[in-house]
């Protein structure tokens, strides 16, 4: 069984639906990179999963159980977190109330001293300035702490939208290298990516175009397909 | 006249401006609280005291069927009352409003104020009557300047509130939660708090506020009308939140005391033959020039 199935999943804003049902399986410790020009349904995948979007139709099982039509608080407490997009840090609360909050699932305050360590680990940028508001930090910074907050909730399937959005190739880098560790782990990752930089670090890969998924398969498999270049360029695929 | 005479002119309305002032920040707070977690301003703060007032006065005079309990009982239900009838309006006004435009349901909090007011004026009669202060007698009275234990007792509370709310803001976790809800909704669902039940705990907070603020401004006015409360402190209370720039909540206390003070300079150094009524003319003026001046207000910052 894998850790997340989804199986036909609808949803759409309003009356307007976005996703035409739309089927996918994540196995438990792999990592899985989304990719899909702007507007596919990236956002609306990863939302609709953790609860923020009503299910229109369709399933979504973690590890077995039942997640769709459950409401945010219900899934973070199931074990499935994001960090959303557009980061959305609590920008005038510190970095460590922004990482204490993180942890609200959780009942076990050892345990969250235990993980808040693990990412000042992560992200030692994060610890050096703790105290510092989180609205008066660069981009970057602002990025790790919606990952470090994402992971406080001690997720077993950890989602990141638009990851490396903004950041300096070199920072995008090392926060792939971070996601990395964190997958290292044991945390499965979803994560939501224009930057084909990723790859190296993705098991599975999924292509995604107006509502619908185009590419599901292998990262390694992916690169050598020439997908990513008919979908990003328009170019034919090479055989 | 002496410059000792003068500077008593000066003194006296201080203090009771300060006093005044200190109930009108009260109120602004809740009106600051509401404000940021709803984006709304909340026409029926002052009359959630009203309430409060009423309650307090039925319950101490064993009016009606109700029978007559202690002073402190009577004060407790009161403010229970503020409490519900902010939570009702939560629950059966705001929250189904939750997705509508803002200014439909800062309208409909405008209904939630008339709807109060005609309550308390079928239950208690259209006519003014008064009401008790809590804390009779006087703590200091040199001819000059008096400052009733009434006084005292709303500076005091004041005080208090104020510490409490700054610990539980800065160090409860439910009061962090309040402000994350306010600062980043989305976020906070995703970490899992209820924004239903922090909208709820805000109101309960800003009800009982108001209940606070309205058995001590009822007490000191003595006045009881259906809605008077409303009349004589929602203006100076909004006032008071927007000097701290509306979203300050320590903007909010500062602001009320510096309104009533300038509310009962005004009063009493300018003339009742030419110009009655001074003391709202000087509010209405120190709004305006906030607004022109610091639209952000004095403390300018989201606290
Ligand atoms: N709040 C909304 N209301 C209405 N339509 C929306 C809303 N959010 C997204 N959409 C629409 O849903 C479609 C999918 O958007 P989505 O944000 O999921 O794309 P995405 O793949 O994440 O794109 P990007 O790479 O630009 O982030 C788009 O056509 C978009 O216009
Ligand atoms: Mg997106």
């Amino acid at each position: 069984m894998s850790l997340l199935e989804v199986e036909e999943l609808r949803t759409g804003y309003g009356a307007l639906p976005v996703l035409q049902g739309i089927s996918f399986a994540v196995e438990e410790g792999t990592t899985a990179v989304v990719f899909g020009l702007n507007g596919a349904g990236k956002t609306t995948t990863i939302n609709c999963l953790a609860g923020l979007l009503p299910v229109w139709g369709g399933e979504v099982r973690f590890d077995g159980q039942r997640l769709s039509g459950r409401s945010a608080k219900a899934i973070v407490e199931a074990g499935l977190s994001l960090a959303p997009e557009g980061r959305r840090v609590w920008a005038g609360l510190s970095v460590l109330k922004n990482l204490e909050l993180g942890a609200w699932s959780r009942k076990d305050r050892r345990g969250t001293e235990e993980t808040m360590q693990q990412v000042f680990g992560y992200f030692p940028r994060l610890e050096e300035r703790k105290d510092q508001l989180a609205g008066t930090l660069s981009g970057g910074e602002q990025q790790m702490l919606a990952i470090g907050r994402a992971i406080m909730s001690r997720p077993r399937l950890l989602m990141i939208d638009e990851a490396s959005l903004g950041l300096s190739p070199k920072l995008a880098q090392t926060v792939f290298e971070v996601v990395s560790k964190i997958n290292d782990n044991g945390t499965t990752v979803i994560i939501v990516e224009q930057n084909v930089g990723v790859l190296p670090y993705a098991d599975q890969a999924l292509i995604m175009e107006k509502g619908t998924l185009t590419y599901d398969g292998s990262g390694s498999e992916l690169e050598r397909s020439g997908e990513l270049r008919r979908t990003y360029l328009g170019e034919a695929v090479a055989s | 006249m002496s410059a000792e005479v003068l500077a008593l002119d000066v003194v006296a309305p201080a203090v009771s401006g300060f006093i005044q002032g200190s109930v009108y920040g009260l109120l602004g707070l809740g009106l600051v609280l509401l404000y940021k977690s709803n984006r709304i301003f909340n026409f029926a703060q002052a009359e959630f005291g009203g309430v409060a007032a009423f309650v307090w006065i039925f319950f101490d005079t064993g009016r009606g069927v109700l029978p007559n309990l202690p002073t402190p009982v009577a004060v407790l239900l009161g403010i229970l009352a503020a409490v519900l009838v902010a939570l009702l309006t939560e629950r059966l006004v705001v929250r189904p409003l939750f997705n509508a435009p803002k200014i439909t349901v800062v309208v409909a909090t405008a209904g939630v104020l008339l709807l109060l007011i005609a309550v308390e004026g079928f239950l208690y009669g259209g006519e003014a009557g008064s009401f008790p202060a809590i804390f009779s007698g006087d703590a200091v009275n040199s001819g000059a300047i008096r400052v009733t234990n009434q006084g005292v007792a709303i500076v005091v509370v004041l005080a208090v509130l104020s510490i409490l709310a700054a610990l539980f803001f800065s160090r409860s976790p439910f009061g962090t939660a309040i402000l994350a809800v306010s600062q980043e909704a989305t976020a906070a669902r995703l970490v899992g708090i209820s924004v239903e039940r922090i909208s709820a705990l805000t109101w309960g907070i800003a009800g009982f506020l108001a209940g606070v603020a309205g058995i001590l401004l009822a007490g000191t006015i003595g006045l009881a009308a259906p809605g008077s409360l409303t009349g004589l402190a929602l203006v100076p209370a909004f006032t008071a939140a927007v000097f701290g720039g509306v979203t300050s909540l320590p903007g909010a206390l500062v602001g009320g005391i510096v309104i009533g003070i300038i509310e009962s300079e005004a009063q009493a150094l300018i003339p009742k033959e030419n110009l009655p009524g001074a003391g709202k003319v000087a509010l209405f003026v120190a709004l305006l020039l906030v607004l022109l001046v610091r639209p952000a207000g004095l403390l300018g910052k989201e606290t």
